[in-house]
């Protein structure tokens, strides 16, 4: 069996991430939604061209063209991506229109642009790529399906896999999701927000994205030795065993841990019971400086891969401090919204 | 245009097996049922009666008879509340597929790929106001999340205690082909032993709009491939195959029905929600899909092709058939000239009624052709025929986005 590495990655998001290997600086919010800093988007697309673009398509391309750029790579062998429910402006605009107009006065263009796989379509047009092209949208789990599958891709002989989750916040979704539980009833700044001790967490949006190869190519090649999706389960204990054991590698293995916590008590305990399991590695947390959204695991993965690139995490991520010496095997364990649950494990 | 490189599959030859099917559409909520229409030419395609629409009397379509609280009816669904169409008419057929092959669902190394491109989208619309109200409306805190395509998925495999691979798909009119596809990948990586896979699409107002606001709406009955076509009819339905892995068939002594032999998906890389004119796309899918089952075009006994009737889709995917099977055509059916196009779920609808063609040695029709296409004029289908010998068929599904799929169905080993 090859093993697969990520040979280039790239994250944008609430922090300044973009095109490096660790976080600028950490910069604190005292409001939510936690907004992506935008990067200048000329580097990649025209300005006629994005004019056209909706929100999530910016974000994706941006990160998917940075990371094949880091790579060294021009057309991947296949795109997969994973978002929540993709270009959401276009949506709300295409039915707020239908509604307020009583569908009478059509708006083709946020139809198409409400096309759940017109980030992963408008890459494959932007590089040429011919290959397999898909789009997950499994709510927590759409990131970490993209990354099974580019796993799987791998595997099977692909080359130049490129992966990648994405989602962009908006009004109207910061209301309706208010409804469901997901925010926090009030603003909370980001740097205490896990310790805030109520429910809900803070929203936010971004985009990363990752080449696959089953060559170590690149400075800093990171292992991505398993991905695995569980659904609707509380206790990973057996899983995650599970997992190490597939891999040849035992609890002691695990230099970091990077969860998933995002502030909201209750959905914050369900992490005790793996972090239990490794008593000696370092802990860390990356959700309160992303946010909270669908995929905010892909930036998780980027934390993780960061972590492992440049020998720990920032320091405002570490949640307890491990044995000294140096990382090189991260196991990430993401939760979202009390079903989702998805495990990745990285190697250096 | 660069090739691109072909799967080099870890175990290619190892089958996998369908061993279950399960379809709620126009055409009725079984495989019975749908079979039936097929065989006598009965189209689900009307006037629109169920979907509260001001274009129910100019754009025809094909709905599913039953009100959501008949279809939970159906399923001997409990507790019904803040269950959506889409997830009511998956269930159904999941139910039916899980059934006919008797796996239990629940069991590990199961998974569960389900693909929508609406989702909650004709719950939603109906109440999006009382999301924003202030206080929100009463039902507006559940309903709120299932919204997105994701969520029926996890309400069926919440019901059916699914705790393993669980995920969706939505690349527009492809989705459950490639669900089928990734279902078969994972099977012959050896990462699975059983796969229920398949979409699940409710009409709603948002997706006849869309479509409508791109004017490739029909607003007669839809005819694929003829000279006169003036667009697609949309339908909803929800369609699974069960898969299986050769060991676990075995080990339980079941009965294969059929096998996923091939699966391609590539992407036109030319226009957002065109396909390109030559057809570049959906011959690139057509053919490795028969690479990957190991068969040359001249293996192929029947097609159950995209054919929406658009005049898009049509023009380029006849001239697809035409470079990669020369004069020598197979028969070639649109079976959205009966179920409407079923967008999420018309890969898995397709997949079953190749599989049913095979199995009964029967083409169906592909209705209301008249006149070949003046730049191609190829001949689909024209009347159910029986006592066919058919091995191998290939089922098409092409989506927005330039993505296509080809699906293999071959006959058990």
């Amino acid at each position: 069996m090859s093993k697969t590495y990520i040979i280039g990655a790239s994250a944008i998001g609430a922090q300044p991430v973009f095109d490096r290997d660790a976080p600028e600086r950490v910069v604190p919010y005292d409001t939510h939604p936690l907004n992506a800093i935008v990067p200048d988007l000329s580097r990649y697309i025209a300005p006629m061209k994005a004019r056209r673009m909706t929100r999530l398509v910016r974000l994706g391309i941006m990160s998917g063209m940075n990371a094949m750029e880091r790579a060294g790579v021009k057309v991947p062998g296949a795109i997969i991506v994973g978002t929540g429910d993709g270009c959401k402006h276009s949506t709300e605009r295409f039915l707020t229109n239908m509604i307020e107009h009583d569908e009478q006065v059509p708006d083709p263009t946020a139809f198409i642009g409400s096309t759940h796989n017109s980030l992963a379509g408008q890459i494959a047009l932007a590089t040429g790529s011919n290959g397999y092209n898909y789009t997950y949208l499994a709510r927590g789990l759409s990131f970490t399906s993209a990354l099974a599958d580019g796993l799987l891709h791998v595997q099977e002989g692909i080359r130049n896999v490129l992966v990648g989750g994405a989602d962009v916040i908006t009004a109207d979704f910061v209301t309706t999701q208010k409804l469901s539980g997901l925010w926090k009833q009030r603003n909370v700044n980001n740097l205490e927000v896990l310790q805030s001790g109520d429910a809900g967490a803070l929203a936010g949006e971004g985009s990363a994205f990752f080449v696959l190869d089953s060559e170590p190519a690149g400075k800093d090649p990171v292992e991505v030795v398993a991905a695995q999706m569980v659904f609707g389960e509380d206790d990973m204990e057996a899983r995650v065993i599970g997992m190490l054991d597939m891999a040849g590698l035992a609890v002691g293995d695990v230099d970091l841990l990077v969860l998933g916590c995002n502030g909201d008590a209750v959905e914050d305990r369900a992490y005790a019971s793996t972090q239990a399991l490794f008593p000696r590695a370092a802990v860390a947390a990356y959700k309160h400086l992303t946010g909270e959204y669908y995929t905010a695991n892909a930036q998780g993965a980027w934390f993780a891969w960061s972590a492992l690139v440049n020998g720990g995490p920032p320091k405002e991520c570490l949640l307890r401090a491990g044995s000294s010496g140096p990382i090189r095997t991260v196991l990430f364990h993401d939760r979202f919204q009390r079903k989702d649950n998805s495990l990745i494990l990285l190697r250096k | 245009m660069h090739a691109s490189p072909l799967p080099v599959h870890l175990n290619v030859q190892a089958p996998v097996h369908i061993t279950g099917l399960g379809i709620v559409s126009a055409l009725g909520n079984d495989v019975p049922d749908n079979l039936n229409a097929l065989i006598n030419e009965r189209t689900g395609i009307g006037a629109i009666s169920r979907l509260n629409t001001r274009h129910a009397a100019t754009l025809p379509a094909a709905e599913v008879k039953y009100t959501n609280a008949e279809l939970a009816d159906l399923a001997e669904l409990e507790n019904p509340y803040a269950w959506t169409r889409t997830s009511l008419l998956g269930l159904n057929a999941v139910q039916e597929a899980i059934a006919q092959a008797g796996v239990d669902p629940a069991a590990a190394r199961v998974g569960f790929i389900s693909a929508s491109t609406a989702g909650g989208m004709d719950s939603s619309e109906g109440m999006y106001g009382e999301f924003f109200t202030d206080p929100p409306g009463p039902s507006a805190k559940e309903w709120v999340a299932t919204h997105d395509p994701g969520e029926h998925t996890e309400r069926i495999a919440a019901e059916l205690g699914i705790t393993g691979f669980v995920t969706t798909i939505s690349t527009a009119c492809s989705s459950s082909a490639n669900a089928i596809m990734l279902g078969a990948r994972l099977i012959r990586a050896g990462k699975l032993d059983v796969v229920i896979a398949g979409g699940s699409d409710a009409l709603s107002r948002y997706t006849v709009n869309g479509f409508n606001s791109l004017m490739i709406l029909d607003h007669s009955l839809c005819r694929p491939f003829d000279r006169s076509r003036a667009g697609l009819n949309l339908g909803e339905a929800a369609a699974y195959v069960i898969l299986e892995s050769d060991a676990h068939l075995r080990s339980r002594n079941a009965t294969s029905l059929g096998r996923v032999s091939g699966y391609a998906n590539t992407n036109d890389a030319f226009h957002a929600t065109a396909s390109s004119p030559e057809g570049e796309g959906a011959y690139m899918a057509m053919s490795q899909a028969l690479k990957v089952a190991e068969l040359s075009p001249r293996g192929i006994d029947h097609i159950n092709v995209h054919g929406t009737g658009t005049l898009n889709n049509d023009l380029s995917e006849s001239r697809a058939l035409i470079r990669l099977f020369g004069d020598r055509i197979p028969p070639f059916t649109s079976t959205k000239t009966f179920t409407g196009h079923t967008l999420a779920a018309a890969g898995a609808v397709e997949a079953i009624y190749a599989l049913l063609a095979m199995h009964h040695g029967v083409l169906f029709a592909n209705l209301r052709f008249e006149h070949p296409l003046v730049e191609v004029p190829i001949v689909p289908v024209l009347q159910t025929t029986h006592g066919r010998r058919i091995r191998h068929v290939l089922s098409s599904s092409f989506g927005f986005g330039g993505n296509n799929t080809s699906l293999v169905i071959s006959a058990p080993l």
